[in-house]
């Protein structure tokens, strides 16, 4: 008996030192080669590309497509008459050229000559129509239609010219226009598949489609007739969806992906200048913000909700709940975006905090719950926000829901004197890069109530919705810029929000890749890829 | 035995209709609009409502139940809400890659178990028990997420032998199937050891012996096949189960199968995939129990169907 325990006890330490071993090694790896650039760069055998990215594509139509990913994937196939370049500014694509009237409803696209669809169809002003009168169609299902709705019409000029009307004046219309949605297919195609053109895009990007195995592969080939000259060198494009984190980092470990995105904030520095690998973060355009009931006792006061905004540490919530990869808010919007304009941080200040608490009646602090979803980051932050709030007596109940259950109770509020929101932890990209859509769904006024948009925190300020007014009312740059500057300066002050962060973007890839990146609006570039020796 | 196979097989349709009423019930009684999920996050009200139109979500239920199973019985599971596809093809990629991988999971799981489990029967208390024993506690208590990254870091990124996930070749199973055998193999040789043990004790099994017939005869032929009934019974249920798709597995090992199927599907709440994978689930389950009824029978020719 004595014997076999001897025996359990040895086997206990056998596995036990052989787990330990393993995670030894990772450790001691960590602290030998920080420098990424000092590492050699690493051969890649062949010239295709795998791309593992965190979810599943839905759709390749780019006009019937709500998620970055499947956009991204479009964009290799795909083109619009304008897009963005690597700081999200609009630079013409299949326009040549273009010019705005003054009140921002006239837009007249030059177009490139010669271009050719991947099915040989040719690209001119009749395509553009095509396209356009599809988006606009009254009858159309397509989740996008509502980007073009102010499209009043769109005139085939001749036939390297279109002029796009629209029904009022809208400012931000070209950054619609550079918006994925606003990618062109092949008339051809479109007639050959019709919806179904969603399972076979054909574009006149520089990759061309090839198949598409849902939850497992999407390839594509390289466009020999594409009409840019670009330096890319990749032969076909693989991605692959793989949701968990720890798998998609091991894939770019063995080289069974050369790129993989988003990176998990745990793992990238340690992954980052080992076998081969570079860790690469920028700046996005995504706000991560904590709003709060501007309706509801104690948040109807400005001071309340200033004092909260004093009271969370953003930069301990960057490194904490972010591990480093974000940075602290300065204007409800991102650097990145366009009319951004910075202001003056609320500060970590506790006593300041404390004191707005008392001026407006609640030196004992007061009780709220907080809404968020239920993914790990995400409660990390609401707890975090949890234990700051503490400092100033306000005691928070952490309710984290399932995706579909919070938007359930969030969105199916019909009247805002319903809505038991307190306050709610929230993210937003805004897709266009431009700063009405990153103002006017969510503190644009009354109009932008759920379920009609999402200004959860039931934010109104009439001086604010007029200038987000004026900003739409001209194509003039300067003049919107002037709204947009005053508007973040009064909603800064008026604080419906936490301001907390703007998330970075993450990716990492082999070191022998160069000249693909992570937009700000996390969308992927890789037009100009190289594979180096 | 054919006659009681058929009764069996005709006995599955109003199963199924019940069935079929309370996982549409179910699946509608879940929070969450599907139709803003799918409009997705910067959507107008007005871009949500035509969605719905579309997606007929704004029918009542009993018309949207109604279309459904009319659906079924033609033959027509419907068009995923999320990709604009037809359930049937969506479901039937992914059956296939689910099956093989259980399959293959449940045969040596079962094989490995049943080893384990009647070695540490027959040679009670000695090492060999406790060892076969530790073995089966860590294959239960263990996470399958966490020996799945494991068996990645140590098989894929240390040793370069096997692919970290994804379906390729014969390669690719053999991770994602340790992995989810392991919990199987574990109930397996807990089952049998007890089982085996009970039987060893009985009659015959004295009888043999005192007969003279050899240790290993004694356990191997006449104890296992009587101690395989209760085994059986589990092991039809555990298959059940895995076939149902293994969540966490197909997730680790980014398996194109049901389970991350149902898992985008409810994220989504994509109405139509839920309830035929579920509707599948189920017939599944019944498929399987009838195999282990008639199994019993092979086993143990005093049971007689009728």
């Amino acid at each position: 008996m004595k014997r076999n325990l001897y025996r359990l006890v040895a086997l206990f330490l056998i596995v036990g030192f052989v787990l330990i071993g393993c995670s030894n090694k990772t450790s001691n790896d960590g602290s030998e080669s920080k420098d990424a650039v000092a590492q050699e760069t690493v051969k890649k055998e062949g010239k295709d590309i795998t791309i593992a990215v965190a979810a599943n594509f839905v759709s390749l139509d780019p006009h019937d497509t709500n998620d970055t990913l499947s956009g991204s994937a479009e964009k290799t196939m795909m083109e619009g008459l304008v897009g963005f370049d690597k700081d999200m500014n609009v630079v013409p694509v299949l326009a040549k050229d273009y010019s705005v009237n003054d009140d921002a409803t006239e837009f007249v696209f030059e177009l490139q000559e010669g271009v050719k669809f991947h099915d040989g169809a040719p690209f001119n002003a009749e395509a553009v129509k095509v396209n356009l009168d599809r988006l606009t169609d009254p009858d159309s299902t397509l989740i996008r239609s509502s980007l073009f709705e102010l499209i009043k019409e769109t005139e085939v000029v001749d036939e390297y010219t279109v002029k796009v009307t629209l029904s009022e004046p809208f400012g931000a219309m070209i950054n619609t226009f550079a918006h994925p949605a606003g990618m062109l297919i092949s008339p051809k195609a479109l007639e050959e598949y019709g919806d179904d053109v969603s399972q076979h895009p054909v574009g006149t990007g520089p990759y061309v489609f090839k198949e598409w195995q849902p939850g497992d592969h999407l390839t594509m080939t390289k466009n020999e007739d594409y009409w840019r000259a670009t330096g890319n060198e990749a032969d076909s494009i693989t991605f692959k969806p793989t949701p968990e984190n720890g798998t998609r980092v091991a894939m770019l470990q063995t080289g069974e992906a050369d790129f993989i995105y988003p990176v998990p904030t745990e793992q990238a520095e340690e992954i980052d200048g080992k076998d081969g690998i570079v860790v690469e973060n920028e700046a996005s355009i995504v706000v991560r913000y904590l709003a709060m009931n501007n309706l509801k006792k104690p948040f109807d006061d400005k001071r309340v909700r200033q004092a909260v905004n004093y009271a969370i540490n953003k930069e301990a919530f960057t490194q904490v709940v972010m591990n480093g990869f974000a940075s602290p808010m300065d204007s409800i919007i991102a650097p990145n975006t366009q009319f951004y304009s910075k202001q003056t941080p609320y500060e970590f200040d506790l006593e300041k905090a404390k004191e707005l608490l008392t001026e407006a009646g609640y030196e004992n602090g007061f009780k709220a719950t907080i809404w968020g979803a239920n993914s790990s980051t995400t409660m990390k932050a609401m707890e975090f926000i949890q234990q700051q709030l503490a400092q100033i007596n306000v005691e928070l109940e952490v309710v984290p829901m399932e995706t579909g259950t919070l938007s359930d109770s969030i969105w199916s509020v019909e009247d805002p004197k319903d809505a038991e929101i307190e306050m709610y932890y929230g993210g937003w990209s805004p897709s266009t890069g431009d700063a009405d859509w990153g103002i006017r769904p969510l503190v644009g006024g009354e109009n932008a109530y759920p379920p009609k948009s999402y200004n959860t925190a039931y934010y109104n300020n009439k001086e604010v919705n007029k200038l987000i007014a004026d900003g739409l009312a001209t194509g003039d740059p300067a003049a919107r810029e002037k709204a947009y500057a005053d508007a973040q300066e009064k909603i800064w002050e008026d604080a419906p929000w936490a301001f907390l962060v703007v998330d970075d973007t993450i990716f990492g890839k082999k070191n022998y890749l160069e000249g693909i990146y992570l937009l700000p609006d996390g969308s992927l570039s890789l037009e100009n890829m190289k594979i180096v020796e | 035995m054919a006659k009681y196979v058929i009764k069996r097989l005709i006995g599955i349709i109003p199963i199924l209709f019940l069935v079929s009423i309370f996982i549409f019930l179910f699946v509608h009684l879940i929070p969450g609009d599907a139709a803003r999920l799918v409009a997705g996050q910067d959507a107008t009200l007005q871009d949500v409502e035509l969605v719905r139109k579309e997606l007929g979500l704004d029918q009542p239920i009993y018309k949207q139940y109604f279309s459904f199973i009319t659906g079924v019985f033609q033959g027509d599971l419907g068009t995923s809400i999320k990709t604009g596809r037809p359930v049937f093809d969506e479901i039937a990629m992914r059956f296939m890659p689910t099956f093989w991988l259980t399959f293959w999971s449940m045969i040596w799981a079962v094989i490995v178990g049943l080893v384990i489990g009647v070695i540490s029967a027959t040679k009670r208390n000695k090492w060999q028990d406790y060892l076969g024993m530790f073995v089966a506690v860590s294959g239960i208590s263990m996470p399958s997420f966490w020996l799945g990254l494991l068996l990645i870091q140590l098989f894929a990124v240390q040793l370069g032998w096997l692919p970290t996930g994804g379906l390729e070749s014969w390669k690719s199973y053999i991770l994602p199937s340790i992995t989810l055998g392991s919990g199987v193999a574990a109930v397996v040789a807990r089952f049998s050891r007890s089982s085996m043990m009970d039987i060893l004790k009985d009659d015959y099994i004295r009888t043999g012996r005192a007969k003279g017939l050899n240790e290993h005869k004694v356990v191997w032929g006449h104890g296992l096949k009587n101690a395989m009934i209760p085994v059986v019974t589990m092991t039809g249920l555990q298959f059940g189960f895995l076939l149902g798709g293994s969540v966490v597995i197909e997730t680790v090992f980014s398996w194109p199968g049901l389970g991350r199927l149902l898992i985008d599907s409810v994220a989504f709440r994509d109405y139509p995939v839920i309830q035929s994978e579920m509707l599948l689930f189920a017939l599944e389950f019944i498929l399987i129990n009838l195999i282990v009824d008639l199994i019993y029978g092979f086993l143990n020719p005093q049971i007689r169907y009728d």
